[in-house]
């Protein structure tokens, strides 16, 4: 930069920007990146059998590995079930085929037992352990990377041969995403569908009413999701008020079963979202000159055709930022669906917190997490392409 | 040129290294002078004045300031009050408040701030108006309020970046003459910038005509509207007609030029032109005379292509010299009665009137 | 009153039809929010309408309940502490972007605005694991923290918005007059885009102080906020407790949309802009 005044300006803007990025680069970006990482990280074997990884690294996974590969497995199964540190690798092995726990914490508690030549006797204790496809398994999980999560996400394994179908009851996650997908579509198309009119009027009102209106909007999307979600738990359940009132009206003799369906979710992922539908739409057509209708009018086009050709292509740009807000919000749902839906109507949110929480299998977690933000890039990158000065504002989900 | 308060030497500024928008810029500004930097929008004025103010810094060159080098001072320590084309006037603060600004900064007591803020109010004649946000005054009393915060805190050069751009054009003449007065009183230097020839001419000590990053002449304003340097600034400034030639000889400070249309005119040579040269020839309209007994040594027969009515003159379009646009004005004290158009009448001018200049470079 | 124009039936019924159908969406939209209101005044142990009575005990449940107390507190402290640093940090590197010559700005905004972006449980989770590792989890700081680079994109956002329609030349002039660059930040700049400011700040504390995924994973007990403690009632036993703490949480939202509000029009009547709503 030839000009001093502007360099010294932008040094100025560089110190004044400089804390901000710190504070997202170390308390957002590295934590985000460490959680991806964890997707393809792979390090619970290698760590807690080190010797039989390195053996097992070296061994070509053609035959069974050499006996120092079992005195080293053995060896250390045994130092594991002293240091009670078996379950990491437990749980990481068993995550990849199911039995594989029984089968090594038989090894385990019997490892004390087992004399050379440790192969034949392990052979002996049970004979998977003479299935060479078991120990390449076993050199698949030595690290440091696995791409088992990310497949697995997918409902594919890495095998031998390369990739193949997870076993059935294990291909839930194609259903979890295109689920997630369903739901956030649905979501988002009701959502424009009852923000259109409702933005069309408020934009055509008197000051005074349209004010009134706009109130009436901002207060839910001021009031906390978790109090809305609530409010809709309490109305939507067996003894709430509106099976109250249908049994009142004798409508029905016995209470309807709305909560934990997806019919909660829908409605109750709606009246969340549906501000986010309304308030980039209204200001579109609240700046929207009356003069293109007026002129759509002198050109002699009737009221239906000035609506569909001038209103509707000149308005989608806000239909099209609000949708993508919310479908954006939708994808990443968690506590609605926790709240009112049931065991069928949970999103990908709430498998990330169950493998975080639950089954303490942060490499899912993270394998779904990347999904997650892939599915959510993929989105504001198609945003920024197809909507015309689309820009992400107002989120708090 | 001991008193100068300004100097700018062999200056230059180019924001992308490539475009020079101010080229090798030297000159000077005494002392109290008011000079005006005139020129069409791109020409490299209102660049100079940033650098003036330090909101820009020159490429290379240097710009001295009452004899200390300006180039690196921070524009928040020079001490030299702006103008600016939008007033500028803080929206947050009251007219008192916006000219007790500048004499915050420079930690006068408030006392003093108070009697001096009133002052300069009463100076631009708003002295009830210090309570008012900028917002509830007029377009003239905003540039007032924006004269008077530029002067309170007694900087001895005060910048004015198109003060009147944004004034009706009666409020903008009155206040062609106030400024000027106010200089007058308070004697201070001012450097004025604007695309306005006659607020130039008015208003100036001296005027610089800026073209293509350029200082085409820097003169009183008498010499830049009688003898222009160059043919851009002979248009520029007022009216002229231009006809094209080639200077054929020159003798006792006449110089005989041939036209496109091989007649020959008798003018004063400009500055730098000589036999053979190229020439512009500028001519004023209201020097040119008509009928058939007007003198002036260059007459010509030329066709009325088109009256325009202008109430106190009636200017007409001539076909001359070879072209088409030559404009004569047409008072009631000349005699020709209604001409009309495709009338052909005599018209001549004196070769002292008119100027053959070097030509505008393409 | 005579109509002057001609009636025209068809099109005053679709005008009826609309209005009624945004009354409906309207009423959708806000009568969720105020069932809870007669819930929390009912003199039951359930959560049914119609209520048997009414009374205050869940209110005082909830004022004399150590848990609910300290989620309030904590809901505050992180809040406040939220709203602070994310205002300081949103608005200098606001201002920051607005003065810097350089490309790649579009770059460092979109970077700034990620967590808004990001799926909150992608948040939560990565938020999680960062700060058990550097020993930060289940403390009111580790919260403190997420939330802030959970509502800091707001500030950023809003106080750019403002800065739009700030005149540069107003920094020169401050310049021309004398003021260093931070006094006139100080004193022109700061001023003149303080709705804006508030209006971050103001979401930023709301966002705080609504945030739950994120508490769910990094709060202890200890640490429980307000919607924290609310999950856990709304899961574990659904007293009519619940229903008073959300008429707190509604009214307080309430009364900072109306605060929000205020700045606007106060902001709108001195000819500054606020930035976009909300």
């Amino acid at each position: 930069m030839s000009s001093r005044l502007a360099s010294r300006r932008n040094v100025m803007a560089a110190a004044l920007i400089a804390p901000l990025f710190l504070l997202v680069a170390l308390s957002f970006l590295a934590p985000l990146a460490t959680t991806l990482y964890r997707a393809i990280e792979d390090s619970d074997f290698s760590l807690a059998l080190p010797k039989t990884s390195r053996s097992l690294q070296q061994w070509d996974g053609v035959a069974l590995p050499p006996e120092e590969a079992f005195r080293s497995f053995v060896e250390e199964l045994r130092q594991a079930q002293q240091d009670q540190a078996a379950g990491a690798i437990l749980n990481r092995l068993n995550f990849e085929e199911t039995g594989l726990r029984t089968l090594l914490l038989q090894a385990t508690r019997a490892s004390g037992r087992l004399a050379e030549p440790y192969r034949d006797s392990m052979i002996a204790l049970n004979p998977r352990w003479g299935d060479p496809a078991l120990w390449r398994l076993f050199k698949r999980a030595t690290g440091p990377f696995t791409s088992l999560f990310l497949l697995r996400s997918l409902d594919l394994k890495p095998t031998d041969q390369g990739v193949a179908k997870a076993a059935a009851q294990d291909a839930v996650f194609l259903p979890l995403f295109w689920r997630t997908f369903e739901i956030s579509l649905v979501v988002t198309i009701l959502c424009a569908l009852l923000a259109y009119p409702v933005a069309y009027t408020l934009s055509i009102l008197p000051q005074g009413w349209a004010n009134v209106g706009m109130m009436l909007v901002l207060i839910p999307f001021w009031t906390s999701i978790l109090v809305r979600t609530t409010a809709w738990f309490i109305i939507l359940q067996r003894e709430g008020p509106i099976n109250a009132l249908l049994m009142a009206m004798t409508l029905v003799d016995q209470p309807l079963t709305m909560i934990f369906t997806r019919f909660a979710v829908y409605i109750a992922m709606v009246h969340v979202l549906l501000p986010f539908a309304i308030l980039p739409l209204y200001s579109v057509m609240k700046g929207l000159k009356p003069d293109y209708m007026r002129a759509a009018a002198s050109l002699g086009a009737p009221g239906w055709k000035r609506f569909l050709r001038i209103y509707l292509p000149l308005t989608m740009p806000g239909v099209a930022a609000g949708s993508l807000m919310v479908f954006m919000l939708s994808v990443g749902f968690y506590i609605t669906p926790a709240l009112v839906g049931g065991p069928g109507d949970q999103m990908v949110s709430s498998f990330i917190a169950f493998f975080t929480n639950v089954s303490v299998n942060w490499g899912m977690a993270a394998a779904l997490a990347t999904l997650l933000m892939a599915m959510t890039g993929v989105l504001v990158v198609v945003a920024r392409l197809v909507v015309p000065g689309f820009r992400s504002g107002g989120v708090k989900a | 040129m001991s008193d100068a308060i300004i100097r700018f030497e062999g200056v230059t500024k180019s924001y992308d290294g490539v475009t020079q928008v101010v080229k090798a810029l030297d000159f000077s500004v005494l002392r109290g002078e008011f000079v005006t930097l005139l020129g069409p929008s791109g020409s490299g004025k209102t660049t100079t004045l940033m650098m003036l103010a330090g909101f820009e810094d020159p490429s290379s060159g240097a710009i001295m300031f009452d004899g200390r080098l300006l180039n690196h001072v921070p524009a928040h320590q020079r001490g030299i009050g702006v103008v600016f084309q939008n007033y500028a006037l803080f929206p947050h603060m009251t007219v008192g408040a916006n000219l007790a600004f500048p004499l915050e900064m420079q930690g006068v007591a408030r006392a003093e701030r108070e009697a001096r803020v009133r002052a300069a109010l009463d100076m631009v004649k708003l002295g009830a108006l210090a309570d008012r946000r900028p917002s509830q005054l007029s377009g003239g009393q905003q540039q007032r309020v924006a004269l008077a915060r530029a002067l309170v805190f007694r900087p001895k050069l005060v910048l004015m970046d198109e003060p009147l751009g944004a004034l009706d054009k009666q409020l903008r003449e009155h206040m062609q003459l106030e400024i000027k007065h106010i200089h007058e009183t308070l004697g201070v230097t001012v450097v004025y910038v604007t695309h306005d020839q006659g607020e130039a001419l008015t208003m100036s000590d001296r005027i610089a005509v800026f073209h293509n990053g350029r200082i085409q002449q820097l003169a009183s304003p008498g010499e830049i509207y009688e003898r222009p340097a160059n043919a851009f600034v002979a248009s520029f400034i007022g009216e002229n007609n231009r006809l094209d030639g080639t200077i054929e000889s020159m003798a006792d400070g006449v110089a005989r030029v041939r036209l496109a249309d091989g007649s020959i005119v008798a003018a004063t040579p400009g500055p730098g032109v000589g036999s053979g040269a190229r020439v512009t020839l500028a001519l004023r309209p209201e020097k040119v005379r008509i009928g058939p007994d007007a003198g002036g040594e260059n007459r010509f027969e030329a066709r009325i292509e088109e009256l325009i009515y202008y109430g106190d003159h009636t200017r007409l379009r001539l076909a001359l010299g070879g072209g088409e646009d030559f404009t004569a004005r047409l008072t009631f004290k000349d005699a020709l009665a209604r001409p009309e158009r495709g009338d052909v009448i005599p018209v001549s001018w004196r070769g002292v009137d008119c100027l053959a200049l070097a030509p505008e470079e393409a | 009153m005579a109509a002057p124009a001609a009636p025209r039936p068809r099109r005053s019924l679709i005008e009826a039809s609309l209005y009624a159908v945004t009354a409906l969406i309207l009423f959708f939209l806000v009568a969720p929010i105020f069932v809870v209101f007669p819930l929390s005044l009912s003199s039951g142990e359930l959560l049914v309408l119609p209520t048997p009575g009414y009374s205050l005990r869940w209110y005082e449940e909830f004022f004399t309940s150590n848990r609910w107390l300290l989620a309030t507190w904590n809901s505050f402290v992180v809040g406040l502490a939220t709203m602070i640093v994310a205002t300081l940090l949103g608005t200098l590197a606001a201002f920051g972007l607005y003065l810097g010559q350089f490309r790649g700005k579009a770059l460092i905004i979109a970077i700034l605005s990620l967590p808004m972006v990001t799926p909150i449980i992608v948040t939560a989770i990565a938020m999680y694991f960062a700060l058990s590792l550097v020993g930060l989890g289940s403390t009111l700081t580790g919260l403190i923290i997420a939330h802030t680079v959970l509502s800091v994109p707001f500030v950023l956002l809003t106080v750019l918005a403002s800065l739009q329609t700030f005149d540069p030349n107003l920094l020169r002039a401050a310049a021309s007059l004398g003021a260093s660059p931070p006094v006139a930040f100080r004193r022109v700049v700061l001023p003149l885009i303080a709705p804006g400011v508030a209006t971050g700040a103001l979401f930023a504390f709301a966002t705080s102080f609504d945030e739950l995924v994120v508490a769910l994973f990094i709060a202890s007990p200890g640490q429980f906020t307000l919607p924290r403690q609310m999950f856990a009632g709304v899961r574990e036993f659904l007293s009519p407790t619940i229903a008073a703490a959300a008429v707190l949480l509604i009214v307080f939202s309430a009364l900072l949309l109306a605060i929000n509000e205020m700045i606007r029009k106060r902001a709108q009547a001195r000819g500054i802009s606020s930035g976009p709503t909300p």
